[in-house]
């Protein structure tokens, strides 16, 4: 390989650099323009530190009084701590639910036979390519119904019923690669089927399960539709419906705008740093490998 | 089998089933302002295809289509390439790389929308800088340059997912076969022409379809962007005013039946060009 990538180690460098750039740069620009004081985001000339830091926007978001342009304003606090907790809780149970049924289910589909496996499997997995919107009128009729509109147990189930068929995917692909001479080992010590699914199985695939459910907490977390439809008061109302609700009222607080969208940004941040392996690895397994 | 049950219930319920009545409904009149469902077969199907509105959101659709299609492979490839290639710190790079598509889309749209603000975006300030315009530009008020930079939001999202798509191809290819190229005489470029692309093309028309299912798609960046702008808006963007603002639920769901047809035959065409492949490779 060494020798194809001689023509130049700068050109690479090159290469490296715009696509930190590009990756990179627009978050850099929200963070900087968080800690900007209003006066400083409105000038014409371009700053890519910010003049004057400031942490004003985050106590405006933070704080127990909010102000704009130096008047004091209700605080957005409790609007936003309470969009927190429902992006918190909404992500987090959709993470547990999906990744528990997918881990049990794809197992069935990997290693059971029952009639009509492959058909159903396909018609689950064919599922990820129909538009949220094909199916967002009757299910809020059928939510409506049962009492679940605005509800975290009816966004959750919308959202298990959504990321299902790939955490599903993702772990039937993993246990197909794994050798059934474990589990048959674990039969003949006379474990049965679901203990050695849990004590044997599950253990092995891990990596799958983490991958499965960062990528389900992501999708969840960022949802924009379904929470726009189902959720409309904040007894659920995501970060995502809340933070884009700052731009259309009348003023628009830029600093305030970059500084909530900063924090929503942080757990997917973490994520990326942290445990990008598995999520690199689940993209990859996802795709269809 | 009981393992699979929950699958079963909860896709039945809140797929399938909403899915049939979706279909159904589509053939009816349902509408809140109107008594009666009454039966009109392809009536909305037949409307669709006349509506203004829809024809332009089709172009807009099939706009943001092309450009994502293109950019994100061209851009995918050359970051998978760049990937592969990088010995120091190549972790670091993929998590940067993998970044955009991780954040909530919502939040992508906004930290663009700031960019591109007209009086104090970023975007203004560099191609003043740059010298390429006189004064700010209202972007938005011109067509293809909103087109061009929704677009763009929607690229920087997705471009990741092609990226890893095509590095986890490019993983497979052995080396030796680069030797082999190197030893016949191929300079990089010839290389990369005969010997890598012929051994992605499998991931590269798993990161085609995604790239094209994924903005048939796209609501969220036009949305936040530019709102309900018959300029930009999009399929599901009609949809939506279709069926949630101007409440005509069933004319909504025949266009979203239409959308979701699309995606399948798009998901379809690529499954069977892979069982090909798979086949008689």
């Amino acid at each position: 390989m060494r020798r194809f990538a001689h023509p130049a180690w700068w050109l690479r460098l090159v290469g490296v650099a715009l696509l930190l750039l590009w990756s990179l740069g627009p978050i850099y620009w929200a963070v900087v323009s968080s800690f900007t004081l209003p006066t400083d985001l409105t000038v014409r000339e371009l700053h890519l530190l910010p003049p004057h830091p400031t942490l004003m926007h985050y106590q405006n978001l933070l704080g127990a009084v909010s102000s704009f342009q130096g008047v004091v304003t209700q605080s957005v606090w409790p609007l936003f701590s309470r969009a927190l907790l429902n992006s918190t809780v909404t992500a987090l149970a959709s993470t547990v639910v999906t990744v528990a049924i997918a881990a049990l289910g794809g197992y069935a589909f990997a290693r059971m036979r029952f009639p009509g496996r492959r058909a159903l499997f396909g018609l689950v997995i064919a599922t990820m390519a129909i538009p949220a919107y094909t199916v967002m009128i009757p299910l809020y009729r059928l939510l409506v119904a049962l009492r679940l509109v605005d509800t975290y147990v009816g966004i959750t189930l919308i959202y298990v019923s959504a990321f299902l068929p790939l955490a599903l995917w993702l772990m039937r692909s993993i246990y197909e690669t794994m050798p059934r001479s474990l589990e048959e080992a674990a039969w003949l010590d006379g474990a049965g089927r679901l203990h050695t699914l849990l004590r044997v199985v599950l253990p092995i695939a891990s990596p799958g399960l983490i991958a499965a459910a960062i990528l389900t907490f992501l999708s969840a977390w960022g949802q924009f539709m379904v929470p726009l439809v189902f959720s409309p008061t904040l007894r659920t109302k995501p970060l995502t419906v809340l933070i884009p609700e700052f731009v259309t009222k009348n003023y628009v607080d830029y600093g305030l705008m970059n500084a909530a969208g900063v924090l929503a940004i942080l757990p997917p941040l973490l994520l990326v740093a942290f445990l990008n392996r598995y999520l690199v690895s689940g993209l990859m397994a996802g795709a269809g490998k | 089998m009981a393992l699979a049950l929950p699958i079963i219930v909860t896709m039945g319920a809140l797929v399938f089933y909403p899915l049939a009545v979706t279909l159904w409904d589509s053939l009816h009149r349902v509408d809140p302002m109107r008594p009666g469902t009454p039966f009109i077969g392809l009536r909305h199907y037949i409307d669709l295809v006349a509506d203004e509105n829809v024809r332009q959101a089709t172009w807009n659709t099939l706009v943001y289509v092309a450009i994502a299609v293109l950019l994100e492979t061209v851009g995918g490839v050359a970051a998978a390439l760049l990937l592969s290639s990088v010995k120091h710190g190549r972790k670091w790079l993929l998590a940067a790389v993998v970044l955009p598509w991780a954040l909530p889309p919502v939040v992508n749209a906004l930290v663009w929308l700031w960019i591109y603000n007209p009086s104090y975006g970023v975007l203004n300030a560099l191609a003043r800088t740059a010298g390429l315009i006189a004064d700010n530009q209202v972007w938005f008020n011109d067509r293809p340059a909103a087109l061009v930079l929704i677009a763009l939001v929607h690229v920087w999202r997705m471009l990741p997912l092609t990226a890893v798509i095509v590095l986890a191809a490019l993983q497979s290819v052995p080396g030796e076969l680069y030797e082999a190229a190197w030893i016949d005489g191929a300079g990089p470029v010839r290389s990369f022409f005969s010997v890598t692309l012929p051994l992605i093309s499998g991931g590269l028309a798993i990161a085609l379809t995604q790239s094209t299912v994924f903005a048939f798609n796209l609501f969220d960046e036009a949305w936040i962007l530019n709102g309900t702008s018959r300029d930009t808006r999009t399929l599901l963007v009609q949809v939506y005013m279709s069926a949630f603002q101007n409440l005509h639920f069933s004319y909504g769901m025949a266009l979203s039946a239409l959308v979701m047809f699309v995606s399948l035959a798009v998901s379809l065409f690529y499954i069977l060009r892979i069982q090909r492949t798979t086949e008689f490779g």
